[in-house]
């Protein structure tokens, strides 16, 4: 094929793509809104906080217009938190630690379902906001007791590139940069080890929980992964392709399928 | 696409042990005998896509008159290997395209115990590719042996994850691009 | 047995695709299995002669398990051939889309093999007969293919001028960058204005306007 690239998607393009990540930024200059495609940002007025995507906060980072405020996960003790319940936590040992709630998901703390407004597209359809399009990067000034750091999506991304273009708006940057080369190769560690359960996952109707996997740490396994996983749907197909005709023979035969939810005897008085 | 494909293709010219039941003049050439007869009950390595087709396709009646047998890659002691360590069999020297072509021999033979032996197998070295992989220093000493005995399946598999962690590290900047 | 030469080509298929560039064509490979095909099919005529159109395979097995045997390898040798020519058409494309012209890259050879007369007015494509022993990667269709198949990408591109669809895939780092120049290369026109390029000299310019001068070498980025 012509195309150079291979299945999947380049570190460089998940970057990209993470720098539509909302970042909080405290602007050194005014600025005029701008009307964006992605939509419009809002006008800068210092000392007044402004909400903008990191692309354009780094831009104006690197022009001395404006420092930007890390979020509150990317801080030392916060990533030390998280190294710990990586390695430490039993429960947590062949799995990543929880990433943040997403908005409606209940949290430990709550003690009534949470209420969210739903969001709708133009043409009124409704969706669920994903990253990069969640406030999981913004700075915040009170965070409640009791609440776990965790990492967002695009994690390891905007850790990255927030050391290399604002490393003097970040709290300790040399640790931080020393943490987040650690969670990162423990995390690998426990995506590789991990080989052994994808057999559920090559399965009919089988899957594997990947629960708080980052946006980086997905697309350097995707490819070995899915060719794990093909490599044992192959080696499996026949085998599988015989349990379905035995299912459709037992279903064209008028078995129990397991839909049924009475049985027939009960419809007579 | 798998018609044109390369891996097929080559899979398919793998060897199989073939019997014919009856006798077949002028097709020597299979024994490399060109011009003779081939007796009944003579038993010839043929590849897959001859091997296949003649089985299911040439009748005597109703019975076959050609059968077919496990190759010698797929034999039991193979797999008496593999049960007790998948990791130090060579894969490659029994066949280049060893997982392709149990693939094919799996739709030909109904062998349950194999499909656990070598899906077992698989897991467990694939496990090993990725230590390798992510380990710079890995073509070195019991690394090169386990390497060679890769078969094509697994040297894919070996080149992907190689390549996706280099392209990481590049991009997080612990490596330069050459 | 059947079908070695046609695995052979297989194997020189499976090759190419690992290659950055095209090896030779393998003219004689590609001879011997059509001969074979040929041989095969006048077996198959051969085989059924004696019936006049009237063979019933029930009555006579033997037959028509030679018969299949035939046919079988007759499939078998199409299938490799077409195989190969497609793994090496597919690189030819990519090589097309990376913007390496290869009728060029065939002509040394062609001089080569004409005794050394250098350059006297023997520019564009030489004609490649194979008389004059063509020492070319490609074969006559494939050369042919890949300047008809330039010509359909050239025409492809032409309709947008102001991207490159050959271009690079990197998404872009930042809008403008720093740049030393390697080669003179006089003025070029940007949106912004002129910039002149003159060797050692080092600029600041929008990557967008300079991508296509990096991929050919004349400028260098720094950073």
């Amino acid at each position: 094929m012509a195309f150079p690239l291979p299945r999947g998607i380049t570190p460089s393009e998940i970057s990209f793509l993470a720098e539509m990540e909302t970042v909080t930024i405290l602007p050194r200059q005014r600025l005029e809104g701008l009307e964006l495609l992605g939509g419009p940002v809002e006008p800068l007025l210092p000392p007044r906080r402004a909400s903008l995507p990191l692309w354009l906060a780094l831009l104006l980072k690197r022009q001395r217009r404006a420092n930007i405020l890390p979020p509150p996960w990317l801080h030392p003790e916060s990533l030390e938190l998280i190294l710990e319940i990586e390695t430490k936590n039993d429960e947590y040992q062949h799995a990543f630690s929880p990433p943040p709630p997403l908005p409606g998901q209940p949290t430990p703390r709550d003690r009534r379902p949470p209420t969210t407004r739903p969001h709708y597209t133009p043409d009124g359809e409704k969706y669920y906001p994903a990253p990069p399009f969640l406030p999981q990067n913004t700075a915040r000034d009170h965070i409640p007791p009791g609440e776990p750091p965790a990492l967002p999506f695009h994690w390891l991304e905007v850790g990255t590139m927030l050391l290399e273009a604002a490393s003097d708006d970040l709290v300790e940057p040399d640790q931080t940069r020393r943490l987040l080369k650690e969670l990162r190769e423990v995390r690998m560690a426990k995506i590789r080890s991990g080989v052994d359960v994808l057999d559920a996952a090559a399965m009919g109707g089988g899957g594997v929980a990947l629960t708080g996997v980052g946006a980086m740490e997905l697309g350097e396994g995707r490819r070995f992964i899915a060719g794990v996983v093909d490599g044992l749907r192959r080696i499996g197909a026949s085998k599988e392709q015989a349990r379905r005709e035995e299912m459709a023979e037992e279903m064209a035969n008028g078995g129990y399928d397991g839909t049924q939810d009475y049985e027939d005897g009960e419809m007579e008085f | 696409m798998s018609y044109y494909d390369i891996d097929a293709i080559l899979t398919d010219s793998q060897k199989l042990p073939c019997t014919f039941e009856l006798e077949v003049p002028g097709l020597g050439i299979l024994e490399g005998n060109p011009g003779e007869n081939i007796k009944a009950g003579t038993r010839i390595d043929l590849p897959l896509w001859l091997g296949e087709m003649l089985s299911i396709g040439a009748r005597l009646g109703t019975s076959r008159l050609v059968t077919l047998d496990l190759p010698s890659a797929l034999s039991e002691r193979v797999m008496n290997a593999l049960k007790a360590d998948p990791r130090t069999v060579e894969l490659r020297s029994l066949a280049p395209h060893f997982y392709s072509l149990s693939e094919r021999i799996l739709e030909l033979f109904e062998e349950e115990e194999m499909v656990e032996v070598l899906s077992n197998t698989f897991k467990k070295r694939s496990a090993e590719i990725a230590d390798h992989a992510h380990n710079p220093q890995g073509a070195l000493g019991q690394g090169a042996d386990f390497l060679r005995g890769l078969d094509e399946t697994e040297r894919q598999l070996f080149r992907v994850a190689h390549d996706s962690a280099k392209e990481t590290r590049i991009w997080a900047g612990e490596a330069k691009k050459k | 047995m059947y079908g070695e030469h046609g695995n052979k080509l297989v194997q020189h298929a499976k090759r190419t695709q690992a290659l950055t560039h095209l090896p030779p064509y393998q003219t004689e490979l590609v001879r011997a299995v059509a001969r074979e095909v040929r041989d095969l099919d006048r077996d198959v005529a051969h085989l059924l002669s004696q019936f006049e159109g009237s063979f019933n395979p029930s009555q006579e097995p033997a037959i028509a398990c030679a018969l299949l045997v035939d046919h079988l390898c007759m499939r078998r040798n199409k299938r490799c051939l077409l195989a190969y020519h497609r793994v090496r058409a597919e690189k030819l494309e990519e090589l097309c889309w990376t913007g390496v012209d290869l009728l060029e890259q065939q002509l040394p050879t062609a001089e080569e093999g004409a005794g050394g007369t250098s350059g006297q007015g023997m520019g564009g494509h030489v004609a490649m007969s194979s008389a004059s022993g063509n020492h070319s990667s490609l074969s006559p269709e494939e050369e042919e293919y890949f300047r008809q198949y330039s010509d359909l990408l050239a025409a492809y591109k032409g309709q947008w001028t102001d991207i490159d669809l050959t271009g690079s895939l990197e998404p872009p780092k930042d809008l403008f960058i720093d740049v030393r120049v390697l080669k003179d290369a006089g003025e070029i026109q940007t949106e912004y204005g002129v910039i002149n390029l003159t060797k050692n000299s080092q600029l600041y310019v929008r990557q967008g306007d300079v991508e296509r001068l990096i991929a050919q070498g004349f400028l260098e980025r720094l950073g």
